[in-house]
């Protein structure tokens, strides 16, 4: 093999053929050509079977086509030029590596697993494989579903989303930023879908504020959240009907805007489903254009899954409408997000008490280690709401 | 288990009734049913003593007792039930204050601390009587009432004095209405007897009656006993109702037939005939009660209330004010068409659930809303469209903009066109609330909990509430809460998960919730130590090593909520132990404030800093009670709400 000759002309026109055919097809380099299939692209080059067998059997030679089989049915693929002249130069313990690794293809395969199926001394494979790494040949890539393994695939190739996890991984750890923002604008999206809005402007300054907004009134003036005491409701407090924001960034202006979200009638629309919302995404600029195209409807869905379990959104028959209240960030809001939240855990009966929280509750008992009287948290808590 | 239950109770009627009921108690709840010499033995309390104690829980109807005849030993048991609900005093009353009005309120906070009264006493210490026989027995609770009120020392100024202005009529329609609504019922002797024994009972009269062979084997007779059975609890609890005919003092007289166990109609024949002197001209309209009638506070019906409630707070998380409002008078409706919670007796007559549940008419509900609330407000399209049929509301947008702009609130925008205050005055404008609150029932059933169904029957429509269902949708939403409030946020979107995706392993959760591996694991084992999660084992081979094997991560929301309940009333008994200790710090100043010559004369007698403790004393023991309040909502819902639980069952 280290003595090949020079690829022949119709060896040439026929690979460029191949190359042509399988480009154009939609699997590219991974396109598998039967007999049948080389016989039809073939009819310049070799008039018959007997002109073409040394033609294939010299391709093959030169690495540039690929022998595998499928259903017992010999066929071939192609393989790039540059790789096919790397790879001719490579020994045979390298090329059955190499060989395993194209098998492999967008899955990829670990390090183990190819020392187990080569059969070969590990060390002469690790040896291989370094070699193969340092002529781009392949490529160690990261694999979500087991990071520790190494695993290994084509230096061309992409790995496919088993192997990278998706859309929402970043080098094989998850990019939180990326689901965080996008949670944000499905929820601005579906929120602008879900409910009306009226607003109404009233006069900031006033001496006697209307007893409709009366007690609301604290948490426009410092703009801080208002305490609530532990005996208000927790559902009245979740609910917030009345959002009151400063009207614009002017602080002299003298209105404030109150938001009141009034619900649309029922069964009067349909609300965005995921697919809606999909199209939505990957439509919108705010994604960059390459990670929209790679975002599907399942990893969608799968945001809004995740988003119905953290009581933003609420399915209504296909489609998803925000939880009344809840609201989406602004662009450039830069603001505590876990302030804003922390605010909204009233917890119950239970959890507001000591008890409910207490580390040691198990062993808190009368006479025992720890109870009612010696406890300390009672103290602090009742300290703490006066 | 009951432990927890047995510990809260005690501490419950220590502050109630007194110490030795409570250790009386205490030693029937760990021992089960004793006669009163094993009693005494047990609790090492000399039996003058037992007797005495054993006398005030019976009152308060803490203990059960019975006797099979004449002469056999009596037993005594404790009612778990009664027990407990000593703890949901304060929320009954503030429910009735708000449905019936602060009226209602105080007289069910009386009825509440007697345990159960007769009317003409009650109508006695409300000053409407001139002074009558005294001849119940009663009398003994209310003379101790008082004083006892919370165990506090500062009794609540709730005296049954507070109201001279309440007349007679009032008195008898409040009670009326109450006993209507359900909130009270009549006290039948059988209330005393343990639920085991009336069984027997039953199964024993309707063995003699109808199978003189004594013979109740094979299917058929099985079944036809059964039946039987039911029929005869159904007539008992019938007998034992009350009834706007049978118990109008006026005709006290009627006898029922079986009524072998009631003596206070005999009673009533002697006391009716002067009772209608009271009554003015003008009153005439209700008819005076018995005297006798015995009457205490229904807490299951309560119960219903409280989910009611409930429901209407969840409803208005979600929905917003107007259209839980709209929500709450439907449940409001449906309650009056139900019996109880789950009716047990009930449930074996239907074979359908979706018919067995009670509907109601946007008619009827809006009977009972509230007129003042205005429902085109929180529905875009509804305020000026006065047409629902399309909904699409693009004339409706435009006044509310016009309006807000010069600053009016927006309810007086709608007021130019139709009398908000109350839209009965005609024909159109019935029909137009009629058809808001259909649309709010309506965005109700669109909600992905469905509040309320609709059933369309005869061209008219009905309006159901599926509530063996929504009470689930209320015990995974408390569930959450807890979980949220004590783990955060993250551990609730996997417990959500878990609930709804079933078993899962650790690689699972981790893509579905979108999290990283490592940061799962955590919350994973957190949860699972607490109890809240739990993993099962499934291991590769048959060397089951841990490393082979793999894990199913799960949540039993039935678990959890039990789990929760006992947390609950064991935090509620330590709420209520911190009382006494929370007290000693105040000791000298709380004494000399009840010493006689001090007591009414607070004020000066009282040096400043004194006042200020006492004040800080009474903020302190008010935030405590109310969070065993708030407590008592959560058990409430976690264990009543469904009306299946059984562990309280004597």
């Amino acid at each position: 093999m280290a003595t090949l000759t020079k690829l022949s002309g119709p060896g040439d026109a026929l690979y460029t053929e191949l190359c042509k055919a399988a480009q154009n097809s939609i699997e590219g380099l991974r396109k598998v050509f039967f007999q049948s299939d080389i016989e039809q692209l073939a009819t310049d080059t070799a008039r018959d079977k007997k002109e073409l067998l040394p033609l294939v059997q010299e391709l093959v030679n030169h690495s540039l086509l690929r022998l595998s089989k499928l259903d017992r049915a010999l066929c071939w693929s192609t393989r790039p030029r540059d790789a096919a002249t790397a790879i001719s130069r490579l020994n045979a313990d390298e090329k059955l590596v190499y060989s395993y690794v194209e098998d492999a293809h967008q899955k990829g395969i670990w390090l183990r697993e190819l020392k187990k199926r080569t059969n070969i001394n590990p060390n002469a494979v690790t040896k291989a494989m370094n070699k193969l790494e340092n002529a781009h040949l392949i490529k160690s890539v990261k694999n979500i579903r087991a990071p520790a393994q190494k695993t290994y695939m084509l230096y061309h190739l992409v790995p496919s989303d088993d192997v990278t996890g998706g859309s929402f991984f970043d080098a094989g750890d998850l990019d939180e930023s990326l689901i965080d923002e996008l949670s944000n604008l499905i929820i601005f999206h579906v929120r602008m879908q879900s409910w009306a809005d009226t607003k109404t402007k009233r006069i900031k300054r006033e001496t006697t504020p209307p007893p409709l907004t009366a007690a609301d009134d604290p948490d426009t003036a410092g703009g801080k959240k208002r305490k609530r005491g532990p005996t208000t409701d927790i559902e009245d407090s979740a609910a917030t009907t009345r959002k009151y924001r400063l009207s614009a960034y002017d602080t002299d202006d003298p209105t404030i805007e109150i938001i009141t979200q009034l619900a649309l009638p029922a069964y009067s629309r349909a609300y965005p489903s995921a697919e809606a919302i999909h199209s939505f995404i990957t439509t919108t600029d705010a994604i960059r254009a390459s990670k929209a195209a790679q975002l599907t409807v399942a990893e969608i869905q799968n945001v809004v899954d995740v988003l119905v379990w953290d009581d933003k959104l609420e399915k209504i028959g296909d489609g998803y409408r925000t939880v009344r209240g809840i609201k989406f960030r602004p662009p450039g809001f830069l603001g505590d997000e876990e302030a804003e939240d922390g605010d909204k855990v009233e917890g119950n009966g239970l959890t507001q008490v000591p008890c409910g929280r207490c580390p040691v509750f198990e062993l808190c008992g009368e006479g025992g280690p720890v109870n009612a009287g010696s406890c300390v948290y009672w103290g602090r808590w009742l300290k703490e709401g006066a | 288990m009951a432990q927890n239950l047995a510990e809260l109770c005690t501490v419950l009627i220590e502050n109630h009734i007194g110490e030795l009921s409570a250790q009386l108690f205490a030693t029937l709840a760990e021992h089960g049913r004793l006669t009163v010499h094993t009693l005494a033995e047990h609790a090492k309390i000399p039996l003058r003593r037992v007797r005495t104690g054993l006398a005030d829980l019976m009152e308060e109807q803490l203990a059960l007792h019975f006797a099979a005849e004449e002469d056999a030993p009596t037993y005594y048991s404790v009612n778990w039930r009664n027990a407990y609900n000593l703890a949901r005093h304060t929320n009954i009353v503030d429910l009735v204050n708000d449905r019936h009005g602060e009226l209602a309120g105080q007289m069910v906070g009386n009825i509440l601390q007697l345990g159960h009264a007769r009317t003409g006493d009650l109508a006695e210490a409300y000053d409407l009587m001139p002074a009558s026989k005294r001849d119940s027995g009663v009398d003994a609770a209310a003379d101790h009432m008082p004083e006892n009120g919370l165990g506090n020392g500062i009794a609540k100024a709730s005296s049954a004095k507070a109201s001279h202005d309440m007349s007679t009529f009032e008195f008898h329609s409040t009670l009326r209405a109450l006993l209507r609504s359900g909130v009270l019922v009549k006290v039948g002797m059988r209330a005393y007897m343990p639920p085991s024994d009336l069984q027997e009972q039953i199964e024993e009269t309707v063995i003699s009656d109808q199978f003189p062979d004594r013979k109740v084997t094979g299917p058929k007779k099985q079944h036809d006993f059964k039946v039987a059975i039911n029929a005869l609890k159904r007539k008992w609890r019938e007998d034992d109702a009350y009834s706007d005919l049978h118990d109008a003092g006026s005709r006290g007289a009627i006898k029922r037939p079986g009524d072998h166990f009631k003596s206070e109609n005999k009673r009533a024949k002697v006391n009716g005939g002067h009772a209608n002197g009271l009554l003015n001209e003008g009153e005439q309209s209700t008819s005076k009660l018995s005297d006798d009638l015995v009457v205490r506070v229904d807490f299951s019906r309560c119960t219903m209330a409280m989910r009611s409630r409930r429901l209407e707070q969840h409803a208005k998380r979600f929905l917003g004010g107007v259209t839980a409002a709209v929500y709450g008078a439907l449940l409001q409706t449906l309650e009056g068409k139900v019996r109880a919670v789950h009716d047990e007796l009930a449930a074996d007559m239907s074979d359908d659930d979706e018919s067995s549940l009670p509907a109601a008419t946007a008619a009827e509900v809006a009977e009972i809303l509230d007129p003042a609330i205005e429902l085109g407000a929180s529905i875009k399209g509804l305020a000026t469209d006065k047409t629902l049929t399309n909904g699409t509301g693009k004339k409706g947008k435009k006044p509310h903009d016009d309006f807000g702009d010069f600053g009016i609130k927006r309810e007086l925008s709608d007021s130019e066109d139709e009398p908000t205050t109350n839209g009965y005055s005609g024909y159109r404008d019935r029909a137009n609330r009629l058809s808001s609150i259909e649309a709010h029932l309506a965005l109700l059933e669109e909600h992905t909990k469905r509040y309320c169904k609709r059933v369309r029957a005869h061209g008219s429509s009905e309006w159901r509430v599926d509530f063996p269902a929504l009470t689930a949708t209320l015990v995974e939403a408390e569930v959450d809460t807890t979980i949220q409030a004590r783990y955060g946020k993250l551990a609730l979107r996997v417990a959500r998960m878990l609930r709804e995706r079933g078993k899962l392993e650790e690689k699972q959760v981790a893509s579905c919730a979108m999290m990283r591996i490592k940061d799962i694991r955590a919350i994973l084992t957190e949860l699972q130590f607490h109890g809240i999660l739990e993993a099962q084992e499934l291991p590769k081979d048959n060397g089951r090593q841990p490393s082979r094997t793999l894990y199913l991560w799960f949540c039993d929301t039935f678990r959890v909520q039990h789990l929760f309940l006992q947390q609950t009333y064991k935090a509620m008994a330590r709420t209520l132990q911190r009382i006494p200790v929370e007290r000693e710090r105040y000791r000298t100043v709380i004494e000399k404030a009840e010493r006689t010559d001090v007591k009414g004369r607070e004020q000066e007698k009282l040096e400043q800093p004194e006042k200020q403790a006492l004040r800080e004393w009474r903020e302190v023991e008010e935030r405590l009670l109310s969070q065993v309040d708030r407590m008592d909502e959560m058990v409430a819902l976690l264990r009543d709400f469904s009306g299946r639980d059984t562990s309280l069952t004597t």
